[in-house]
C-alpha cells in the first residue's frame, strides 16, 4: 500500500483565527486515521505530553499514530519528505501560514498522482473580519484565502455579537454562494466533514452525527454515471458539506469525494460497494428530495442532461 | 611567520593610502603596506622577511566580500553543469559553456551514455534560456537524452526547471487553478517546463532525491568555498540557514581546515514563531565563533521575488496587471520579530524585494528603534530592488543599509522593463547610485546560486546597468562608478556584516585577505570589468592559486 493516494487538506486563515485549535482537535479525533500534520510551529500546538509517543528534531509522533512535522522554511521539502517516506500517512494536513495563498499550496496535488486535494478549509475570524478585509497590506491576501476555501469556518463567534456573526456570514455568502459556511466553536468541528468518511464510506452510527448536521445514505447497485452524479451534487451547494460514493458506471468502478464544493472522482480498483453517503447542513433538502435527485431510478431533468460535460 | 608580497600594484581601498606595491603579512594580519623602501624600514625593526615575488605582475585588491549568497551554490556541483558560459568547477576544471539547446541535449546524452546505471535520475543545472531567444526547451528535447530515467534540468534562476516526458507521466500532471506554474504547449499538454516550488516538488518526488536537503554537507561547503574563491571572494555569506545542531559541527570542522579558503558568515534563519528561542540559539552560536566562521546576524524573508510575481508592490503593482505578490511573514509578525531581535542586540537582514515590503520593514525598524535606540545596528535590507529615493532617505535616517541585487539588471532587466515593472520603475531598479546619493551604505550581490557568483561581474552590472539583451536600465543617476562598485564589493559588504574593521581594505592591522587579479580594474574599460581574470586569493596570508592561474 505504499503507493496509495493520500488525501491532503489545507487549513488556511490569518494569524489568530484558530488554525491551531482546529489542528489540535483533528489530531485528537483522528478516529483511526494516521494523520500527518505539517505545522508552522510545534510550540503553539501545545500537545498534551501524555499523548506524545516520541519526539525527534522536527517531528513529534503521537500515541494514536498521528505525526506532526515542522515545516521549517520550506513546505516543498517538508511535503516531499513525507511523501517519499514509507509507510505513507492516511491523510496529510497542512497548516498554511497566515499569509499563504492556499491555492498555490493545493498545486502540489496537481503534479503528484499520489496526492489528492481533499479540500481547503479557510478559517474566518468573525470578530476581526472587517479589519482583515480592510487591512492596507493584507486585504488582497485575505480575499485570496476566502476565494480558495472549500469550507469557510467562522471562528470567534462566541466573542462577536449575533448581528456581527450574521453580517459576516451574509457577506461571505454573497461573495461565495456555493461554498458552505459554518460556525466553528473553540476549534471543534466534525472530523468526518473536514477529513472525509472512512474507507467503507459508511458511518458507524447515525448517532455520531451532531444534531446540527444531517446525514443521508443509500446503497446503490445500479450504475450511476459519474458526471450526472457530479452535476446533481453541485445543485446541493452550499448545503452539502461532504459526500463519498463508491459506485460504478459504464466506464467502471469509481470513488467520488466531495468536500465543500471540491470534488474528485478516481477509478476504484475493487468491486464497488455501492455505498453513498452525504453529510449536509440542516437546510439540506429532505431525504425524499435527495432520493429523487440522486438515485438512478429518477430520470435526470433535461436541463441537467444537457449540462453534463463529456 | 612573516612574508612580504610584491605586486605590480595594490588597490588598498584605504582612502589615506590608495595605492601601494608591497604588503607585509604577519600571523595572518597585515603588518605593513607601502612601496619597497617603506617596507625596508619595517624590516629594520621587525627582522628580515622573505619577499614573495610570484605576484609581481599582478594587481592586488582586498579580498571580495559577498554579502548575499547561499551555501546551496555548492550543492549543485554534485550534478552536471549545462550553462551558457564556461564555468570553473570547485576542482578548478573548466566546463565548457553550451551555446544551444541541441548542445545541452548532446552533452546530457553523452553523460547518460557513460553512466553505468542508466535508470537513475539525470539531473543538470545552470541552463539559461535567456540566451536562446524565442526557443524554449521542451519534453521532446529531453526525451532525446533518455526515456528510461527522469531527466531534470534546473534553470540558472532555480525558479524554473525542465523535465522529460517520463517525469510528467510519473507525476501524473493534471490541469489546475494555478496553471501559470505548469507551462503548456499549443495543444494544452505540459511542455516540460515547470515554475517555482511546484517544479521543485515534482522533481523531488519523481526522483526520490532531497534535492535541497543535502545543503549542509561538508562537500557542499567545500564546493561553495572553492567556487567563490575562484572569483576572488575571501568572505561569503550563507543567507540564511536554520543552523540545526547537527550541522554546526560539520561547519566548524570543515571551515577550520587550512585548505578551506574562505571566511563564512552564516545568517540564522529567523522566521520561526518564537524569537526568544532564535535569540538564544544565535547567542549560543556566537559564543563558538572563530575567525573563519561567524554567526553574526539573523535574516527574515518578508516577501517573494519580482520575476515570480510574489514580491509585494505598492500602487500600481505589476506592469502586466498580475495580482500583488505574497507576504512570507505577516507584517505584524515581522514587526514583532524585528522588535525582539533588535532588543537583543542582534543585527537583522531582511529580504524585501517589492517596495510595499520595503515600507513595512522600515516601519518595523523605526518602531524597534523608538523602543530601543541603537545607533550602529546596521540592519540591512537585502535585494530591496524597487526602493525609491524617499525610501533611501528614510533608510539613511534610520541607519539602515542596503545590499542591492545588481545581477538582476542583467538577468531579468528585460523582463522588468516589459513585464513586471514597466520602463519607469525598471530604470531605477537596484538604484545603487540613488542609494549612495542619499547616503545609504551600499553593498551589491549575486544571491548565488540564483545568479552567477562573481563580484567583478556584479560590479560590472552595477556600473553598466545593461540587460542580457543589451538594453540600458537607467543611466548616470542610477549607476555606480567603477571606484564605487569596487568599494561596494569590498568595504561596502564588509560594513553590512559589521566586519569593516577586520576586512574589506588592505591596511595595517587588518586581515591579509586579498583578491589577486590579472588586470587593474581601475585601468580597464568599464565595459570589460567582468572580463578581468582572477589569478587566486590570499586568505590570512595563505595564497590559493586558481587552476587556470597556475598553468
Amino acid at each position: 500500500m505504499s503507493n496509495k493516494v493520500v488525501p491532503i487538506t489545507i487549513i488556511a486563515g490569518f494569524l489568530g483565527t484558530g488554525k491551531t485549535s482546529l489542528l489540535n482537535h483533528l489530531l485528537a479525533h483522528a478516529e483511526g486515521r494516521r494523520l500527518t500534520a505539517l505545522v508552522n510551529d510545534f510550540g503553539a500546538l501545545n500537545i498534551d505530553s501524555e499523548l506524545i509517543a516520541a519526539q525527534n528534531g522536527n517531528q513529534i509522533s503521537l500515541a494514536n499514530g498521528c505525526v506532526c512535522c515542522s515545516i521549517g522554511d520550506d513546505l516543498t521539502l517538508a511535503l516531499a519528505q513525507v511523501m517519499n517516506q514509507t509507510p505513507r500517512p492516511d491523510h496529510i494536513l497542512i497548516e498554511a501560514s497566515g499569509v499563504a495563498d492556499p491555492a498555490r499550496i493545493a498545486g502540489f496535488a496537481q503534479v503528484d498522482r499520489e496526492l489528492r486535494l481533499d479540500g481547503i478549509i479557510t478559517l474566518v475570524d468573525a470578530l476581526a473580519h472587517q479589519r482583515h478585509a480592510n487591512d492596507p497590506h493584507l486585504a488582497d491576501n485575505y480575499q485570496r484565502q476566502i476565494a480558495a476555501g472549500h469550507f469557510l469556518l467562522l471562528s470567534k463567534t462566541d466573542l462577536a455579537s449575533a448581528a456581527q456573526t450574521h453580517s459576516v456570514s451574509q457577506q461571505l455568502a454573497a461573495q461565495k454562494p456555493t461554498t458552505p459556511i459554518a460556525i466553528i466553536e473553540h476549534g471543534v468541528f466534525d472530523a468526518k466533514v473536514l477529513l472525509g468518511l472512512n474507507e467503507t464510506g459508511l458511518l458507524p452510527a447515525q448517532a455520531e452525527i451532531k444534531h446540527d448536521l444531517r446525514q443521508w445514505s443509500a446503497h446503490m447497485t445500479a450504475p450511476v454515471p459519474r458526471l450526472d452524479l457530479l452535476n446533481s451534487l453541485s445543485t446541493l451547494a452550499p448545503h452539502l458539506l461532504r459526500a463519498k460514493a463508491v459506485l460504478h458506471d459504464a466506464e467502471g468502478a469509481y470513488v467520488l469525494h466531495y468536500a465543500g464544493g471540491q470534488s474528485s472522482v478516481s477509478p476504484f480498483d475493487a468491486s464497488p460497494s455501492g455505498h453513498f453517503v452525504l453529510i449536509g447542513k440542516p437546510d439540506m433538502p429532505d431525504d425524499a428530495s435527495l432520493e429523487q435527485l440522486l438515485t438512478p431510478q429518477a430520470p435526470l431533468p433535461a436541463h441537467r442532461q444537457t449540462e453534463a460535460r463529456q | 611567520m612573516s612574508l612580504i608580497f610584491a605586486a605590480k600594484s595594490i588597490i588598498t581601498m584605504n582612502p589615506s593610502q590608495a595605492r601601494a606595491t608591497h604588503m607585509a603579512v604577519r600571523d595572518g594580519h597585515i603588518l605593513a603596506v607601502g612601496d619597497a623602501s617603506h617596507i625596508a624600514q619595517w624590516r629594520q625593526a621587525w627582522g628580515d622577511m622573505p619577499i614573495d615575488e610570484s605576484l609581481s605582475d599582478k594587481i592586488l585588491m582586498p579580498g571580495f566580500v559577498e554579502g548575499h549568497t547561499h551555501m546551496m551554490e555548492g550543492l549543485f556541483w554534485n550534478y552536471d553543469y549545462v550553462g551558457y558560459y564556461d564555468r570553473e568547477g570547485p576542482d578548478g576544471n573548466v566546463i565548457a559553456g553550451l551555446k544551444s539547446i541541441d548542445d545541452v541535449v548532446a552533452r546530457l546524452s553523452q553523460i547518460n551514455q557513460q553512466r553505468d546505471d542508466k535508470t537513475q535520475p539525470l539531473i543538470a543545472w545552470g541552463f539559461d534560456p535567456i540566451f536562446f531567444d524565442g526557443r524554449r526547451m521542451n519534453t521532446a528535447d529531453l526525451d532525446k537524452v533518455s526515456t528510461d530515467c527522469p531527466v531534470i534540468v534546473l534553470h540558472a534562476s532555480l525558479h524554473i526547471l525542465n523535465t522529460n516526458s517520463l517525469v510528467i507521466e510519473q507525476a501524473g500532471v493534471t490541469p489546475g487553478d494555478n496553471n501559470e506554474a505548469v507551462r503548456r504547449d499549443e495543444n494544452g499538454h505540459p511542455s516540460g517546463e515547470f515554475l517555482g516550488q511546484l517544479g521543485m516538488y515534482m522533481a523531488m518526488r519523481t526522483t526520490g532525491l532531497d534535492l535541497l536537503g543535502a545543503a549542509g554537507s561538508a562537500q557542499t561547503l567545500i564546493n561553495f568555498a572553492n567556487v567563490a574563491r575562484q572569483t576572488g571572494v575571501t568572505t561569503a555569506t550563507d543567507l540564511a540557514n536554520p543552523v540545526p545542531v547537527e550541522a554546526v559541527q560539520t561547519m566548524r570542522d570543515t571551515v577550520s581546515q587550512d585548505s578551506f579558503p574562505m571566511r563564512l558568515v552564516v545568517a540564522f534563519q529567523g522566521g520561526g514563531a518564537d524569537p526568544q528561542a532564535g535569540i538564544a540559539r544565535i547567542q549560543e552560536l556566537q559564543s563558538q565563533q572563530t575567525d573563519k566562521l561567524r554567526f553574526s546576524l539573523v535574516k527574515f524573508v518578508a516577501d517573494g521575488s519580482i520575476q515570480g510575481f510574489s514580491a509585494r508592490l505598492k500602487f500600481p503593482g505589476y506592469f502586466n496587471g498580475a495580482d500583488n505578490g505574497l507576504w512570507y511573514i505577516e507584517p505584524d509578525r515581522l514587526k514583532a520579530l524585528i522588535s525582539a531581535y533588535h532588543a537583543a542586540g542582534i543585527q537583522i537582514h531582511i529580504h524585501t524585494n517589492g517596495d510595499e515590503c520595503t515600507d513595512v520593514a522600515l516601519d518595523a525598524i523605526e518602531a524597534a528603534l523608538r523602543e530601543n535606540p541603537w545607533p550602529d545596528h546596521r540592519h540591512t535590507l537585502q535585494h530591496c530592488q524597487m526602493a525609491n529615493r524617499a525610501q533611501f532617505k528614510r533608510m539613511a535616517k534610520l541607519g539602515v543599509g542596503v545590499n542591492l541585487f545588481s545581477n538582476h539588471l542583467y538577468y531579468w532587466g528585460d523582463a522588468h522593463i516589459n513585464i513586471t515593472m514597466g520602463p519607469e520603475r525598471a530604470a531605477r531598479l537596484d538604484d545603487a547610485g540613488g542609494a549612495l546619493a542619499e547616503n545609504v551604505p551600499v553593498a551589491i550581490h549575486s544571491d548565488a546560486p540564483v545568479t552567477a557568483l562573481a563580484p567583478l561581474f556584479t560590479a560590472w552590472c552595477a556600473v553598466n546597468r545593461v540587460s542580457s539583451k543589451g538594453v540600458k536600465l537607467g543611466g548616470e543617476t542610477e549607476k555606480l562608478t567603477v571606484e564605487q562598485a569596487l568599494y561596494a564589493i569590498t568595504m561596502g559588504a564588509a560594513y553590512s556584516l559589521h566586519m569593516d574593521h577586520e576586512i574589506g581594505s588592505l591596511e595595517v592591522g587588518k586581515r591579509a585577505d586579498v583578491a589577486i587579479l590579472e588586470a587593474d580594474p581601475l585601468q580597464v574599460e568599464a565595459a570589460h570589468l567582468k572580463d578581468i581574470a582572477v589569478y587566486g586569493t590570499i586568505l590570512g596570508g595563505k595564497v590559493h592559486v586558481n587552476k587556470r592561474g597556475a598553468k
